[in-house]
């Protein structure tokens, strides 16, 4: 991919800053050819790679050379785009949200300083991906099981600070956290927490501020870099038991819901609970021509058909119980009675046990895996997908409205329908997964147009996002629309307050910094 | 790895494959995954332990090339691995053997098209920045995979 430079830099100006980040991490860790700024482009990206471009990427080794970046991006006035891995696919995977951004990556930073199987935590740097920690944890024999998401290439902290979501108890990864050290825009260090205090040993475990508390400030933020992290970690339970139904109609959901989320929210069920459509299980079985091979949304008569056939329901549930076995037991026959009022099939269950080896592939016991991924197969060539990830109340008035409504409008697009549920507790995530083949332009312009009219629509209903795409980093942005947009207001008053240059993650969320605001309208899908 | 475990392992993913292959023609899997035998439990090989990033400084070369290949690579590229699953079923289909879906049992796979392939891409798979593979590494890696040819 050719040169972007950053907005008002000149070709010398990006030349001497280069050279300045060079005279840091040395000159093999400033990233500035054409082949580069491919591999830092949007990968899934609905349209070509170079909508979102990266000018270079740099590398550093440690919190002292992420220090001296971000003060020579202050002094040479080009923006930086942190990534912790740069695997966010889906997301916009390592590319900037402004044209011309120096990707600061922090993949070198990949040690885990900590871990701690009493008090069961780890401490590490944002390059320690989902099966780097869990390779630490095994080869330390640590008593630990960490959540790991659809994707495990990623990073531990990146995913975290995404607001990723796993499916163990430990899945709702934000909360996990528990103080950072940061580089701020001005190149100071803040340590969160307890941290905030020289030599304090309960950093890693007390999740507050004395006073106002910043961690998750950091998140899906650009008001610092986060350089390492606390992150809670699940003691490995003696027994674990899944218990899995296949669900047979659509509006079972309704029901579904409603049983799940009291057990949840009561503490009988621990974990995140993922419930995905029919497709979710027959992605991963073989190519989409395989099944239906018109270009046109696979029709009801052809999913029912394949349910048939498969002997599938539209939904299924598997529940996953951690720990004690006769805890496990009890807890099982209180959701087995409460599914039964419903369905009469008995559950498929499966017990695992310590020193057994866990099944393969399976997520929810914090096994990593990319496999997921391979959906990308499903529709060939350079296959790719969007993510659009509403929250709803876990009820079934909400989750019904919000299922009829985004299943209408991709209809109305003529676009397979493949969504989950995950149930967090007292909200679910809605994940309406559309994949696409970047090679087939009007294929990518239909779902442009279907991914901005799922989000005005589901706006107007009185839902958001809780993540996004570069691309509509705006437009969801703008749907917080109380008291005039009251939250980008008050988002923008205090970038503007850190980072009077601007210089990190410009954009990022729909927060766009005074020295960059002019340039908010460029680069939306 | 022993070269009984990687047999071992290779018929793992041929084994999905073809429970893939009959879950496609109408033969239904148990519920809980498409890949489960008798009692649930899945015939796919287990959890994939990499190989530590080797000591050294990653701009030069020098360092082992299969410890490199199995941090770097072993994501996607251990058997039971993203990578692994799709290249043995593009194996099979091309009239291959199963177990030459695991990259380091190809025997005709040249440096620079290992190179080519980890640097542009490859369908499912996106381009490799310097960070997660430097040109150093990429070169041991390289030759390491084409050592058999």
């Amino acid at each position: 991919m050719k040169l972007t430079l950053p907005p008002r830099i000149s070709p010398q100006q990006f030349d001497t800053a280069l050279k300045a980040f060079a005279g840091v991490v040395g000159e093999g860790w400033v990233m500035a050819s054409d082949a580069d700024r491919t591999a830092y482009a949007d990968v899934y990206a609905p349209g070509p790679i170079d909508q979102w471009p990266a000018g270079a990427a740099v590398a550093p080794s440690s919190t002292e050379e992420v220090q001296a970046i971000v003060r020579l991006a202050n002094e040479h006035k080009v923006p930086l785009w942190p990534v912790a891995r740069g695997k966010n696919l889906g997301y916009g995977t390592a590319a900037p949200r402004l044209k011309g951004s120096v990707v600061l990556d922090m993949g070198r930073m990949n040690k885990v300083l900590e871990l701690d199987p009493k008090l069961a935590y780890a401490v590490v740097e944002p390059g320690v991906g989902f099966f780097d920690l869990h390779d630490a944890i095994e080869r330390a024999k640590a008593p630990l099981w960490m959540s790991v998401p659809g994707n495990g290439w990623g990073s531990v902290l990146g995913n975290a600070l995404e607001h990723g979501i796993g499916y163990t108890p430990y899945g709702l990864h934000a909360r996990n956290l528990c103080g950072m050290e940061v580089v701020l825009p001005d190149g100071d260090m803040l340590r969160t927490g307890m941290g905030a205090m020289n030599n304090n040993s309960a950093w890693h475990l007390f999740p507050m501020n004395y006073g106002p508390t910043w961690d998750l400030a950091f998140s899906q933020s650009n008001l610092g870099v986060v350089t390492k992290a606390g992150v809670w970690l699940q003691p490995a339970p003696e027994t674990s038991l899944e218990l899995t139904w296949d669900i047979p109609e659509e509006d079972d959901i309704a029901w579904v819901i409603d049983t799940i989320t009291p057990l949840k929210i009561a503490g009988i069920i621990e974990q995140n609970v993922f419930i995905p459509s029919w497709l979710g299980k027959i992605v991963i079985l073989g190519q989409r021509k395989d099944f239906w091979d018109k270009p046109s949304a696979m029709p009801e008569w052809r999913v029912k058909e394949l349910l048939k056939e498969h002997k599938l329901g539209y939904w299924r549930v598997s529940i996953r119980l951690y720990g004690d076995e006769n805890v496990n037991k009890a807890k099982a026959e209180v959701i087995k009675a409460a599914f039964k009022r419903h369905l009469s099939a008995p559950p498929f269950e499966v017990w695992w046990r310590q020193g057994e080896e866990k099944p393969a592939l399976d997520i929810s016991l914090g096994t990593p895996s990319a496999v997921p991924l391979q959906m990308s197969d499903w529709v060939g060539g350079r296959g790719a997908h969007l993510g659009f990830s509403p929250v709803v109340p876990a009820t079934s008035e909400h989750v019904m409205g919000q299922l009829k409504r985004s299943r209408k409008i991709i209809a109305d697009h003529d676009v397979d329908f493949y969504a989950s549920f995950t149930i967090g507790g007292r909200f679910a995530n809605n994940v309406n997964m559309l994949m696409y083949d970047r090679d087939n332009a009007a294929q990518i312009d239909n779902m442009k147009k279907l991914f901005n009219a799922l989000i005005d629509e589901t706006a107007k209903a009185g839902y958001a996002e809780y993540r996004t795409h570069l691309g509509w980093m705006d437009r969801v942005m703008d749907t917080f629309d109380y008291n005039n947009n009251a939250l980008r207001r008050f988002d923008e008053k205090i970038k503007d307050a850190l980072d009077p240059n601007g210089i990190i993650a410009p954009g990022k969320q729909g927060v766009w910094p005074a020295a960059y605001r002019d340039l908010k309208q460029e680069g939306r899908a | 790895m022993s070269t009984s475990l990687t047999k071992r392992l290779a018929l793992g993913a041929a084994v999905v494959l073809i429970a893939t292959l009959a879950a496609c023609k109408g033969e239904a899997p148990a519920p809980g995954g498409p890949a489960k035998g008798p009692g649930g439990v899945p015939q796919f090989p287990p959890y994939q332990m990499r190989a530590e990033q080797p000591v050294g400084n990653r701009l030069v070369g020098g360092r082992d090339p299969q410890a490199v290949f199995e941090h770097q690579c072993g994501y996607c590229h251990l058997p039971g691995g993203m990578g692994t699953n799709l290249l043995t079923k593009q194996r099979i289909m091309a009239g291959q053997p199963p177990e030459t879906g695991i990259l380091a049992n190809r025997t005709d796979l040249t440096a620079d098209y290992v190179k080519a392939v980890v640097r542009n891409g490859k369908n499912a798979m996106p381009p490799q920045t310097r960070v997660d593979m430097t040109d150093a590494e990429l070169d041991a890696v390289a030759g390491w995979l084409a050592r058999k040819r």
